[in-house]
C-alpha cells in the first residue's frame, strides 16, 4: 500500500493505493494517527485506487474517526470504488463515515 | 645495542611460549563457552570477561550494531567499575564513522591504536562520561554471514603501554568466533519468539473454541440451529452462539470482530461473555445489540463487531431480528432463495446508536443461513476474490439441498483450492420445522 498526502483546494487529502490489509493496515494507522493530532477540521481520504480493505482496515478508520469526533473535526471518504462500497453498504459503514462520490464533493460539504 | 638486537635468553622463550600456551587455552575456553551456551546476553558477558582475563586489559566492550538506527549501542562494557557499563549502555550510541569503533564498524576492518589521544578518530565523551582514560585499544569488527554484527573492543593492556601485532591476531581470532556464535544465539533467538507467537496463536484459537457451543447443532421446539467456524491461518474474530433467552424463544448470533490474531480472539471472547449477559431474559433482539454496543464503545483500537442476533418463537416459527453492520442473509424456502437484507444499525462498538427489528414468518421447512465475510472475502491461489454475489447465486442453484451450509463450506473450499484462507468462515442455520 502506498500513502501519499497532498493538498486539494486547501483541504488535506490522504490518497490511498493498493490493499490496505492486517499487513499494511499498521503503517497507515500510525501516519493517520499523526495526522490527526495537529487536529485538521477536514481530512479527506481518496480511495481512488484502492483494491481491497479488510476489517483491520476499517478499524483504523474508526479509530481515526473517533479521535475526530472528541475535537469535531470531520472524516471524509472520496471515490471508492464500486465493490469496496459494496462492502461498506453491506456492513452499514455508510452510516458511521462521509462517504462522496468526489474530491470536489467532498470538499464543498 | 638496539631494542630489535636485544639477545632473546632461554626464559624470554619459555616466557613467549607459555604465553602462547595461555592464548590457545584462552580460545579453546572461549569455543567451550561459546558451545555452552545460546543466550547472546550470558555469552557475550562471559567471553569478554576471559578476553580481558587473558589479554590482561582493563576493561573490553561490545557495541552491536543496530541495523533499524543505522548506530552501535554498547551491549557489554566491562571495566574495574561496573557502573561505568550502566552510563555507557544508558548515554552513549555511535554513528558509523564516529569515534573508532564507528570507523571499524564503516570500514569492516580491525584496528590497534597504540596512542588513543593521538588518533583523530578516537570519541572522547566515553571516557568522559565515565571518568576511564583509554590508553591503547584493539577494536575488531564482529562479521556475520548477513554483515556487520557489531564491534568488539579491548582496551589498556596493563604492565605495557600498548596492545601488540600479536595481541591484535589473538582478538580477530576470538572475535571470528564471537560472531559466529553471536549468529547463531541471534537465529536461535529468532526461532524462539517465532514458536513463542505460534504458541501464543495457539493458545488464542483455544480460548476462541471454548466460547463456542460445545455442540454444532441444537433443537428448541420446533427449531433447530446449526453452525460452524472453519478456521483460517491467522487467528480471527468469528463467533456464533444459541440461546434460549426466554422459555419458548430459540435464539442465534452470529458475528465477527474485525481483526485478526491475539488481539482479535480476547475480543471475540468478550464479546460472547457480553452476548450472553445481555441476551438473557429478553425477546427484543434490538435491545439486545443496543446494550451490547454500548458495552463496547471504548474499545481499543477501533475494534468493531459486526452481528446478527435472531429470536425465533420455537413454536410459531415467528423470528424477530436485528443486525449491527453484518452482511446479508439468505432465506431459503421452496419457492427459492431470497437474499435479505433488512434495515440494519452500523457495527457495534463505533457510534451511539439503536438497530432496527426486523420480522419474519418462517413456514415449515424454511431456513435462514448467515455467514461472516470470510465466505466472501476468500481469494484462490491467483488472487480473485469470492464476491457475496457468487455465493447467492451458488445457493440459488442448489437451495433444495438439505446440507446446503456444508455445500456452500465446499464451495468456498474449493475457490481457495491450494491458497490460505485469510479469514474464518463461520456459517449457521436456523431452520423451522425438524
Amino acid at each position: 500500500m502506498k500513502i501519499e498526502v497532498g493538498d486539494y483546494r486547501g483541504n488535506m487529502v490522504v490518497s490511498l493505493t493498493g490493499e490496505i490489509d492486517m499487513h499494511s493496515s499498521p503503517v497507515l494507522r500510525e501516519k493517520l494517527l499523526v495526522l490527526i493530532k495537529d487536529r485538521p477540521q477536514k481530512l479527506i481520504v481518496n480511495f481512488r485506487d484502492v483494491s481491497y480493505i479488510d476489517s483491520s482496515g476499517i478499524a483504523t478508520f474508526v479509530e481515526g474517526l473517533k479521535h475526530m469526533k472528541t475535537y469535531n473535526g470531520r472524516l471524509q471518504f472520496s471515490e471508492i470504488p464500486r465493490d469496496i462500497l459494496e462492502i461498506f453498504s453491506f456492513s452499514k459503514l455508510d452510516k458511521v463515515f462521509e462517504i462522496y462520490a468526489s474530491l470536489d464533493d467532498a470538499v464543498d460539504r | 645495542m638496539g631494542e630489535s638486537e636485544k639477545r632473546v635468553t632461554p626464559d624470554d622463550r619459555l616466557t613467549g611460549l607459555e604465553k602462547r600456551v595461555n592464548d590457545l587455552q584462552m580460545l579453546i575456553d572461549v569455543s567451550a563457552i561459546i558451545s555452552s551456551t545460546l543466550d547472546l546476553n550470558e555469552l557475550t558477558a562471559l567471553v569478554m570477561e576471559k578476553a580481558k582475563h587473558v589479554m590482561r586489559a582493563d576493561a573490553c566492550s561490545i557495541l552491536l550494531f543496530n541495523h533499524k538506527t543505522g548506530r552501535l549501542e554498547f551491549d557489554v562494557a566491562m571495566g574495574s567499575d561496573a557502573r561505568d557499563g550502566e552510563i555507557l549502555k544508558r548515554h552513549v550510541t555511535l554513528g558509523l564513522g564516529e569515534g573508532i569503533a564507528g570507523w571499524v564498524a564503516e570500514n569492516c576492518e580491525p584496528v590497534l591504536v597504540e596512542h588513543a589521544a593521538r588518533d583523530d578518530r578516537f570519541f572522547s565523551r566515553a571516557d568522559d562520561l565515565t571518568g576511564f582514560t583509554t590508553k591503547s585499544l584493539i577494536a575488531v569488527p564482529l562479521l556475520g554471514r548477513g554483515g556487520l554484527l557489531g564491534v568488539a573492543e579491548i582496551l589498556n593492556p596493563r604492565e605495557r603501554d600498548s596492545f601488540s601485532g600479536h595481541d591484535l591476531e589473538l582478538f580477530q581470532a576470538l572475535c571470528r568466533q564471537v560472531a559466529v556464535a553471536m549468529e547463531n544465539a541471534l537465529y536461535h533467538k529468532d526461532a524462539l519468539e517465532r514458536q513463542r507467537l505460534r504458541q501464543e496463536l495457539e493458545l488464542a484459537a483455544t480460548i476462541q473454541r471454548s466460547f463456542l457451543p460445545d455442540t454444532p447443532v441444537k433443537v428448541f421446539g420446533q427449531i433447530r440451529l446449526s453452525g460452524f467456524t472453519l478456521p483460517a491461518r491467522h487467528v480471527g474474530g468469528d463467533l456464533y452462539d444459541f440461546v434460549e433467552p426466554l422459555p419458548g424463544m430459540a435464539g442465534i448470533f452470529i458475528g465477527d470482530v474485525s481483526g485478526k490474531g491475539v488481539s482479535a480472539a480476547l475480543f471475540m471472547a468478550k464479546v460472547m461473555s457480553d452476548f450472553r449477559y445481555q441476551a438473557h431474559g429478553t425477546a427484543d433482539p434490538g435491545l439486545v445489540l443496543r446494550r451490547l454496543n454500548q458495552q463496547l464503545s471504548d474499545t481499543p483500537r477501533g475494534m468493531f463487531l459486526t452481528a446478527i442476533y435472531a429470536i425465533a418463537d420455537q413454536r410459531s416459527g415467528a423470528v424477530a431480528l436485528a443486525v449491527a453492520g453484518h452482511p446479508p442473509f439468505l432465506h431459503i424456502t421452496p419457492a427459492g432463495v431470497t437474499v435479505v437484507n433488512p434495515d440494519a444499525g452500523p457495527p457495534a462498538g463505533i457510534m451511539d446508536t439503536d438497530f432496527p427489528v426486523t420480522d419474519l414468518i418462517l413456514s415449515p421447512g424454511d431456513r435462514l443461513i448467515m455467514m461472516t465475510d470470510g465466505a466472501f472475502d476468500a481469494k484462490d491461489g491467483g488472487g480473485k476474490r469470492l464476491c457475496f454475489d457468487d455465493i447467492v447465486s451458488f445457493a440459488v442453484r442448489n437451495g433444495r439441498e438439505d446440507r446446503l451450509t456444508d455445500l456452500i463450506a465446499g464451495f468456498v473450499t474449493d475457490f481457495t483450492g491450494a491458497a490460505d484462507r485469510a479469514d474464518d468462515l463461520t456459517i449457521v442455520e436456523m431452520r423451522y420445522g425438524i
